[in-house]
């Protein structure tokens, strides 16, 4: 188990290299680059010269390379010039709200999702199972942009009772302080979720409902609920802990579109307005974490695995 | 959940009950499918006594599998008992509320089901599975529960129980998980036991521990047991009565001794035929088998008139048109022309077989006991080791699977070299080897006398043309975005063999060899049945023409009618193009009729070679013999008067395999010498033991083995 994790750890770190490599050269690639960014149209050349000089920025890729690495391991993602506080910060102040958003839809998601799967695994290829199929695809092909407008449109302007707009506090704590306001991005973005967790939930139910064991199950003349309950679900979920460690990444880098849409100052507004205005310490700061996080995800969806899964053993050599 | 009404134990004062203890009257059972309805099963009635095993037989799509769960309630999705009555203990289930009837299934009846690697829950520990139906409808406590988990384990022999019961499903072998499968249909103690196909998953010498196993627990708790199975030898040595199924009725139904010595129904009769072993009696090794033409009928069609009609020798008009109930009496039958009850043999032996006269003299192109010339192939000190290791990114090595460990043998040209073993005794590793699919970790193989590993590239490739493979799932084997005509091109291509024109000529006439239509070539692989897939995977090993073919369980997963066909499409290929076999199988009977000469492998060693007719007949090893003993046969008398070697438990593992002789652990007859290894020795009939139960005969064959 130890063994294991040391193992998995290694692999990790090796991605997390990678990632930082592939990011630091395509961001140093594009045209235009950071000084006349951060300087502006007026700079001279000389004080382009000067600003690339003082940032280590006319030096070759891989020494700069080398010095980012060094800043990284000291916890420095360098300081953004156009926000005017460190990567850190910025991140730090963001965070915590992005993943407030989508721990909540993702809660959401799950308790909804799974119920609804199960329904249609047993009720399948029957009205229940068509009627939820139908709404599933209808969210699932649904742009979210246009979602959020219609759940903006039909909750607050047609019969008014929630707030266009996401909550605007500084701290989670302010964040949380206005749950009406969190209302609408949550369901906004649980939508798409619920509707790709339930199918999953349905195939594989549907798959595990045929399997052998739970005709033995059912020859102990146990009741439709228990074989379903106690027997398949169990086995059933086991795809969505993948889905689970997959999604990890997106707590942290946020959703997108339904923080622009809503105006959540979160991780995904952070990195969109970065991109717009060539912020290069702030994209390559999300860039690692978000590496950081989607390994750190595929990890803990091997070890819950494990956890639940007994046939599943961890080893980093067989012991 | 209350104590349950229907519960009541068998006191020792009850009258002698003279009802049947399940009575199924006219049962229909349909499956909707989307391609249409199919009616599994047409007016199936049948009775079971209190304490009487009931066997049920038929090949796939008979109906005796969905039999067995119409009664059990369990049919698959969009099946439907759709008329008739399922009487047990008087009551009809059909009309009783669905409580009742679950309640009924989980007390008063078990089942255990073919696959045990599938059928126990993953998840779950196997104390808390078995146990379960305790709990839901007997309202046992945990700790009681437990406690009698623990005590039927022990019960269906499981070693050490108090540990098992906490163990996983994955933890155990396919034996273990078939006795914990048997142990949660026995807890609630039933009055009725539903094996379906229990065995067919198994080796032999585990079969015929968990047969056995169920013979003693039907004693013990007095039970009755109905034996579903497509294998007529399990039947003859267990059943006291057998129903015979074809295309969803019951076309015979007598005691298990009538039934074997006279068959009354035709296709009884023609199944019997169809046996190797019955072949093999009558008419020695070159008989031809007796094979059923054609196919069982569709049943999502409506079928008039005997449903064996299309395929019986014996047919009529009046056959096709007249719809034949059961006889009355103890031997029922549905046949308009049955086997006359004169021509019964009085001995313990399947109706006269008329064996098949052979298209020409049964000479095979080699003496079998002296493969003329170079062997076509010759396997040297062959050693296979696969290195056993975990899932990390560093692999550390964690030892040694010792699959295949100093195999040697030679297959003369013509010639068929059989090969026998249980599950994991590495006999398809050497399959595998032989073709050049892997590379051995040691020793040679010498194709014509050449050793592969001299060559290289193409003309490594060019020598594989004469030793192609032959699998067990033709269909799995084939690309099924491919039709056939791509399908038997392909070898051609990859040798770059002639070009287009000449390439479709030498597949068509692959087809006339193999007896299907040109028709076929437009087809892609999953229109095909079991037997023409086996066909299409013989002629594409024989594309390149090669001289030796190797079949890895070529017929193990077709029925025993469609079996009969590929084995004399087989040899009769041999004789027209001088072919030589590798048939390597884990049937004893079918490899007895198939080879000359016999290797029986164990646990990655070749522990006996032969002349097939002494291997079987007179068998060295003790290990042969134990394998022999465990096979069932049709003849009851000798499925049930065996004393011969017993072997007992498992498999050992093949990471750290027994030093020594590697069967010294299973072994009655092992000693200390036995630690070293012995080597393989003899003239003809070689044998790797220190204490071979007899000498190498001289000369001629023993005629009264042991085996019958």
């Amino acid at each position: 188990m130890v063994r294991y994790l040391i193992t998995r750890l290694g692999q990790a770190l090796v991605v997390v290299v990678l990632v930082t490599v592939i990011a630091f050269l395509i961001l140093h690639l594009l045209p235009g680059g950071a000084a006349r960014a951060t300087l502006g149209k007026e700079a001279t050349l000389e004080q382009l010269a000067a600003f690339n000089h003082d940032m280590g920025y006319d030096r070759p890729w891989f020494q700069q390379y080398v010095m980012y690495v060094q800043r990284l391991l000291h916890g420095d993602l360098g300081y953004s010039y156009q926000l005017n506080q460190s990567v850190v910060e910025a991140i730090s102040q963001r965070l915590p709200k992005t993943m407030v958003l989508s721990l909540l839809s993702t809660l959401l998601a799950i308790v909804l999702a799974i119920p609804l799967g199960v329904i249609q695994a047993v009720r399948r290829n029957r009205w229940p199972d068509y009627a939820i199929t139908s709404l599933s695809l209808l969210a699932y092909a649904t742009p979210i942009f246009f979602m959020g407008l219609m759940m903006i449109i039909l909750f607050s302007q047609v019969w008014p009772v929630l707030p266009p707009e996401a909550p605007q506090g500084f701290t989670v704590a302010e964040v949380l302080a206005d749950p009406a306001g969190l209302v609408l991005p949550t369901v906004t973005l649980a939508i798409v979720t619920i509707a790709v967790y339930s199918r999953y939930v349905r195939s594989t139910m549907v798959d595990n409902l045929n399997e052998n064991y739970v005709r033995t199950a059912r020859s102990k003349g146990l009741s439709e609920r228990r074989v379903v309950l106690r027997h398949t679900l169990r086995n059933g979920l086991f795809p969505v802990i993948t889905l689970l460690g997959m999604y990890l990444p997106a707590l942290f880098s946020g959703a997108l579109v339904v923080e622009s849409l809503f105006n959540f100052p979160g991780m995904g507004q952070l990195f969109w307005q970065a991109a717009l205005k060539r912020d290069f310490p702030i994209l390559l700061g999300v860039t690692v974490i978000i590496s950081i996080a989607t390994v750190v995800g595929a990890l803990l969806a091997d070890l819950l695995y494990a956890a639940v899964d007994p046939r599943v053993r961890l080893r980093g050599s067989a012991s | 959940m209350s104590e349950s009404t229907v519960r009541h134990e068998p006191a020792a004062g009850e009258p002698a009950v003279v009802q049947p203890l399940l009575e199924l009257r006219d049962l229909d059972t349909d499956i909707a499918l989307r391609r249409g309805t199919v009616h599994a099963l047409d007016g199936v009635s049948f009775e079971v006594m209190p304490g009487e095993t009931l066997g049920i037989v038929g090949e796939s799509g008979s109906g005796k599998t969905m039999t067995a769960l119409s009664i059990m309630g369990l049919l698959p999705h969009g099946g439907r008992v759709t008329g008739g009555q399922i009487l047990f203990e008087g009551r009809d289930l059909r009309s009783l509320p669905a409580d009742e009837v679950r309640r009924i299934r989980g007390v008063r009846m078990g089942m255990v089901f073919q696959d045990p690697l599938t059928s126990l829950n993953p998840t779950m520990r196997i104390g808390v599975q078995v146990a379960e139906p305790l709990r839901v409808h007997q309202g046992v406590g945990r700790a009681e529960a437990r406690e009698r988990a623990i005590d039927i384990l022990r019960r269906v022999g499981m070693p050490r129980p108090d540990r098992i019961v906490d163990n996983y499903p994955h933890e155990l072998s396919g034996g273990m998980r078939q006795r914990v499968a048997i142990a949660m249909a026995l807890v609630c103690s039933p009055r009725l036991l539903i094996a379906d196909e229990p065995t067919t998953a198994l080796d032999v010498t585990t079969q015929r521990q968990i047969l056995e196993l169920i013979d003693d627990l039907r004693e013990e708790f007095g039970m009755a047991v109905i034996l579903v199975t497509h294998d007529l030898g399990v039947i003859a040595g267990r059943a006291d009565r057998v129903a015979v199924m074809y295309a969803g009725r019951v076309v015979e139904t007598a005691a298990t001794a009538t039934l074997f010595r006279t068959p009354r129904h035709r296709y009884t009769e023609a199944l019997m035929e169809a046996l190797p072993e019955s072949a093999i009696r009558e008419g020695g090794e070159n008989a031809r088998l007796y094979s059923i033409p054609g196919l069982p009928p569709d049943l999502s069609r409506p079928l008039t008139g005997c449903r064996f009609a299309p395929r019986c020798r014996h047919v009529t008009d009046e056959c096709r048109t007249t719809d034949v109930a059961l006889s009355a009496g103890s031997h029922q039958y549905a046949c308009l022309h049955p086997v006359p009850a004169a021509s019964a043999a009085p001995v313990a032996l399947p109706a006269p077989v008329r064996v098949e006269a052979t298209p020409e003299p049964a000479q095979p192109t080699a003496a079998p006991d002296e493969p003329a010339g170079t062997p076509v192939l010759s396997v040297r000190s062959l050693v296979k080791n696969y290195a056993a290791h975990g899932r990390g990114v560093l692999r550390r090595g964690a030892g040694q699977v010792s699959a295949v460990a100093d195999v040697s043998f030679d297959v003369g040209p013509g010639e068929t070299f059989g090969l026998v073993g249980e599950s994991g005794c590495g006999k398809s590793t050497v399959g595998r080897l032989a073709v050049g699919l892997e590379r051995p970790t040691a020793g040679q193989i010498l194709v014509d006398g050449t050793d592969l590993a001299s060559l290289t590239g193409r003309e490594r490739r060019r020598m594989h043309r004469q030793v192609q493979l032959m699998f067990q799932d033709s269909y799995a084997a084939m690309n099924p975005r491919m039709r056939v005509d791509a399908i038997l091109a392909e070898p051609l291509e990859i040798q770059k063999v002639g070009d287009g024109a000449a390439r479709r000529a030498r597949v068509a006439s692959l087809l006339d060899q193999v007896g299907l239509s040109r028709r076929v070539l437009e087809r892609y692989p999953h229109e095909f049945s079991g037997g023409q897939l086996q066909r299409i995977g013989l002629a594409r090993s024989l594309a390149l023409q090669p001289r030796l073919i190797v079949g890895d369980e070529p017929v193990s997963a077709l029925d025993v009618s469609i079996q009969a066909q590929v084995l004399n499409l087989m040899r009769d290929l041999q004789r027209e193009l001088g072919l030589a076999y590798v048939f390597i199988s884990h049937d004893l009977s079918v490899v007895d009729y198939m080879a000359d000469r016999i290797g029986v492998m164990y646990l990655g060693k070749l522990v006996e070679v032969g002349p097939a007719r002494d291997v079987v007949r007179a068998a060295r090893h003790p290990y042969t013999q134990a394998l022999i003993d465990a096979v069932p046969s049709v003849t009851p008398s000798a499925a049930t008067a065996r004393d011969g070697v017993t072997i007992r438990g498992e498999l050992p593992s093949a990471l750290n395999p027994p030093t020594g002789c590697r069967f010294r652990t299973r072994c009655p007859l092992a000693q200390e010498i036995c630690e070293t290894e012995p080597p393989l020795a003899g003239d003809r009939h070689q044998v790797a033991c220190h204490f071979p139960l007899r000498p190498e005969s001289s000369g001629t064959p023993v005629e009264a083995g042991t085996a019958a």
